[in-house]
């Protein structure tokens, strides 16, 4: 009795949830149309990404995933792979808090969870990925796509059993402009760089967009948003994001992207005044930054080949 | 003879100058993962040495653990330079999920081990007696 009273007691977050859930959050949530993949052997990753994948609009079989996820001499899948994999997919994947209030949150937005458990003991873990798609408070359970289960329903302190043994990861996979509701900055920032990688640009600016609407202050946001814009082939937005960054940070990144985006649209007296900027600004760029500036100033003792566009006084 | 080698001379500077142009023109952005690493002071030249190593030490491992070496170069290539070096430290130990199958087997050992235990064939456990 004693024992099992210890047991309970250390499922601490169900407990807290219990007695206090988030404001708002509803009773019951199952997203019923996150696809179910039955798993392979061994294939609990494919299958989890599969279906998380699924749900963002991305539709992926675990074949295709095995590929990118399995390591056969470790015979299963490692955590950073899955989140490169759903990536690779076109997806944003992002690790939420370690924290049953926060998997319930995504939940009740609408977004369906990867989370690794340990569905053994420490001493002989049995590592498992699930699909969470939804719980019930007054039950007190999750709901999961789980292995064989298509709907496992688990005690709410079971699962955070299981879940803590994994030290409580669990991770989203949207698509590109949609943000899970409790990812922290840093986090999400991480994500979206990782994510720009290898996206395609104007997915990679629409990941931005939202995010740096969410943290106007940030200035690596605001990097990759003028690089993806960049990247798209819109010099004219870069220019803008560079030049808002700039005066909001004054670093000399923000300033250098500024100076090379406006000699590319032939504003060669604003291109040289931004170079000028990054050389002065404190930080690692100065080299780059005086590349930029000899560049400029060398374009501008050219004779022109064409009659080269002035932003300034009219020539007479 | 003489026009010619000054048409070819002439040439020659010509896309001497026109490749110095070219190479004016194609500076590139710095990219967002280094103002990233920047922000987290991680800006040396060191860290950038050792991101490339920590990729290819993850890529030689991935082969050893049996993943096919193309397939290994891409899955590598997708990782930033952050994921590389941290799975460089745990690619042999963190947690390789594989699915509840497993668990099946374990089950499956622990029965058979306390049959054994009751027919007397093994001593496994310490609150078995044999039946015997």
């Amino acid at each position: 009795m004693l024992l099992m009273a210890l047991l309970a007691g250390c499922a601490s977050q169900t407990r807290a949830l219990l007695e206090a859930p988030p404001a708002g959050l509803p009773q019951q949530v199952e997203l019923e149309r996150t696809p179910y993949f039955e798993q392979d052997d061994y294939q609990c990753g494919p299958a989890s990404l599969s279906m998380v994948l699924g749900a963002a609009g991305f539709d992926t079989r675990p074949e295709d995933l095995i590929g990118r996820v399995f390591v056969p001499g470790r015979q299963g899948s490692l955590q950073i792979e899955m989140i490169a994999a759903a990536r690779g997919q076109g997806a944003v994947a992002v690790p939420i808090p370690g924290h049953l209030d926060a998997l319930l949150k995504e939940l009740a937005a609408g977004h369906p969870v990867v989370v690794l458990q340990n569905l053994s003991l420490p001493i002989s873990p049995v590592w498992h990925y699930a699909v969470a798609i939804g719980y019930d408070l007054d039950r007190r359970e999750l709901l999961l796509r789980s292995g064989p289960e298509h709907r496992q329903r688990l005690a709410l302190s079971t699962f955070e059993h299981t879940w803590a043994r994994g030290e409580h990861w669990a991770f989203v996979a949207l698509a590109p402009g949609q943000l899970p509701v409790t990812a922290t900055e840093a986090e999400l920032t991480a994500a979206l760089v990782a994510f720009e990688r290898g996206a395609p640009p104007r997915e990679a600016h629409r990941a931005y967009e939202s995010a740096a609407a969410r943290w106007p202050d940030s200035y690596v946001l605001a990097i990759g948003l003028g690089n993806t814009a960049y990247a798209a082939g819109d010099r004219a937005s870069a220019a803008e994001a560079f030049r808002a960054a700039a005066l909001q940070h004054g670093d000399g990144a923000a300033w250098h992207n500024l100076a090379v985006v406006m000699r590319e649209l032939g504003r060669l007296d604003e291109a040289e005044q931004a170079a000028r900027q990054a050389v002065e600004a404190d930080g690692p760029w100065e080299a780059q930054a005086r590349a930029e500036l000899e560049r400029i100033r060398s374009l501008r003792k050219r004779p022109p080949a064409e009659p080269a566009e002035t932003t300034g006084a009219a020539r007479r | 003879m003489k026009r010619l080698r000054r048409g070819i001379a002439s040439l020659l500077v010509a896309s001497v100058a026109f490749t110095g142009f070219l190479h004016t023109a194609q500076a590139t952005l710095i990219g967002t993962e280094q103002v990233a690493q920047a922000s987290a002071n991680r800006t040396d030249d060191r860290s950038r040495i050792e991101a490339a190593l920590a990729r290819d030490d993850v890529r030689e491992r991935l082969q050893d653990f049996g993943v096919d070496p193309q397939q290994a170069r891409e899955r590598v290539a997708a990782l930033t330079d952050a994921e590389a070096a941290r799975l460089a430290g745990v690619l042999d130990d963190a947690p390789a999920a594989a699915g509840p199958g497993v668990l099946g087997a374990v089950l499956f050992v622990f029965v058979l081990l306390l049959v054994t235990d009751i027919l007397g064939l093994t001593k496994v456990f310490p609150f078995t007696r044999s039946v015997r």
